[in-house]
């Protein structure tokens, strides 16, 4: 380990936490989907973006383990509720709407882009070329559901209504996704992290084309709330990690 | 005394699991570091998600551990650089589009653009490789394994792949 990474390992490790949990319970979620998705192409497309996300997640907390010696596995499924780092929309329950699951990966997968694209400028060289190959997979994700969007927005008046309501109904969760995890500031002033752009409006700009292509609106405001990213969850994160934890927890030192 | 070019000509002969190109001409191979008789062989995923990653992983270490004057085999999964399709060599796109599988070529999208037009699936027209026409659809940018799309020729009514461009 680098002198570097000895200084800055908390703010680091609560960052790459952030950054994997979203990935991990967000493709657990998605893989609800497997068999079940509206079209084939779709169920197909749901199942890979959940391989992607969980693979994703899996290559971050290897980075971690890099930091801080713990098992990936066991940083993965062995936390406790408040440890983990992920905003709550990843894990609301979608409750099988279709409108929901494509209103929730939309938010999610432009923020996650956003910020892979800002980690990819970091001087933290095994986060920066970690972030630019995920960035490269992630814009695929993307450029899927922003599809979808628009498909779903310019279909009729029934699938227009429903994907409004669904975006309006994840708005305020979306929001949480930009709660600052603790200690990033530290990462900014050392300038490891070297964008300091505005990440909300960036990802607004990244979204409102879409939006306004499909014929719907945007009606979300930042909030400064604390949440998942400080380790504070609801319940539907609580039944998630319960499903996510049911089989590592039967016998935690298996090997997988 | 075995050399890193005799390494190589054993990886040249192990197959992709799920593509029909051997794992040197995807471009897999970003540097054979020989140390005595250990040596340290360094891939670059296709994607991340791979699941063929283990299965190339043990094939190499079966094959390569066979030479002579090799003891041991480590293999390390790097993401610097990144794989791309610009990576594929001659050889393997002649293969892959004898199999039906068309190949991106000119250089990698970089994601630092701040665009999220990075990637090609937004346009139509990609050369079919059964018949060379563009008269081709998007099926799904998902395919039978993460690094594939799904197309369709209208010119000649045959489904193809396409390696997704990263």
């Amino acid at each position: 380990m680098t002198e570097l990474e000895k200084q800055f390992q908390s703010p680091m490790v609560n960052l790459l936490l952030s950054i994997a949990d979203d990935k991990l319970f967000l493709g657990h979620r998605n893989s609800d989907w497997t068999g079940i998705a509206p079209i084939l192409e779709a169920d197909i497309a749901f199942s890979s973006l959940a391989q992607d996300d969980i693979a994703h997640a899996s290559a971050i907390y290897q980075l971690i383990h890099t930091l801080t010696g713990e098992d990936p596995d066991q940083i993965a499924f062995g936390r406790t509720e408040n440890e983990y780092r992920c905003a709550d929309i990843v894990t609301k329950n979608d409750e099988f709407n279709w409108a929901f699951a494509i209103a929730r990966q939309f938010y999610c997968n432009t923020f996650d882009f956003v910020r892979l694209q800002r980690l990819s400028a970091s001087s933290w060289v095994p986060l920066s070329s970690l972030a630019k190959r995920l960035c490269a997979e992630q814009a695929i994700h993307v450029d899927h559901v922003h599809s979808w969007i628009k498909h779903l927005g310019k279909g009729n008046e029934d699938s227009n209504a429903r994907i409004q309501n669904a975006l309006d109904t994840f708005a305020p969760y979306a929001a949480m996704l930009f709660e600052k995890p603790v200690g990033i500031d530290i990462l900014h002033e050392a300038e490891i992290l070297t964008d300091h752009s505005a990440f909300f409006v960036s990802w607004k700009n990244s979204i409102e084309p879409t939006i306004d292509t499909a014929g719907l609106t945007l009606n979300i405001q930042q909030d400064e709330l604390q949440g998942g990213r400080s380790g504070k969850h609801d319940e539907d994160f609580t039944q998630s990690l319960c499903e996510l934890q049911e089989v590592f927890s039967t016998d935690p030192l298996a090997a997988w | 005394m075995v050399s890193t070019t005799e390494i190589f000509e054993v990886l040249t002969t192990i197959p992709d699991p799920e593509m029909p190109i051997s794992i040197t001409d995807l471009g897999l191979i970003e540097e054979i570091v020989l140390n005595d008789t250990n040596v340290l062989i360094k891939l670059l995923p296709t994607f991340i998600g791979c699941f063929a990653l283990p299965a190339i992983a043990s094939d190499i270490k079966q094959k390569v551990v066979e030479l002579q004057g090799i003891d041991s085999v480590e293999i390390e999964f790097v993401h610097d650089p990144p794989w791309s399709t610009d990576r594929i060599t001659d050889n393997g796109r002649i293969s892959l589009a004898e199999h039906g599988i068309s190949v991106p070529d000119g250089s990698s999208p970089c994601c630092s653009t701040g665009t999220t037009d990075t990637v090609e699936l937004t346009t139509s027209a990609f050369t079919c490789p059964w018949c060379n026409s563009i008269d081709t659809t998007l099926t799904s940018p998902f395919g039978p394994t993460r690094c594939k799309s799904i197309h369709f020729c209208n010119a000649c009514r045959q489904p193809f792949e396409r390696m997704k461009k990263v």
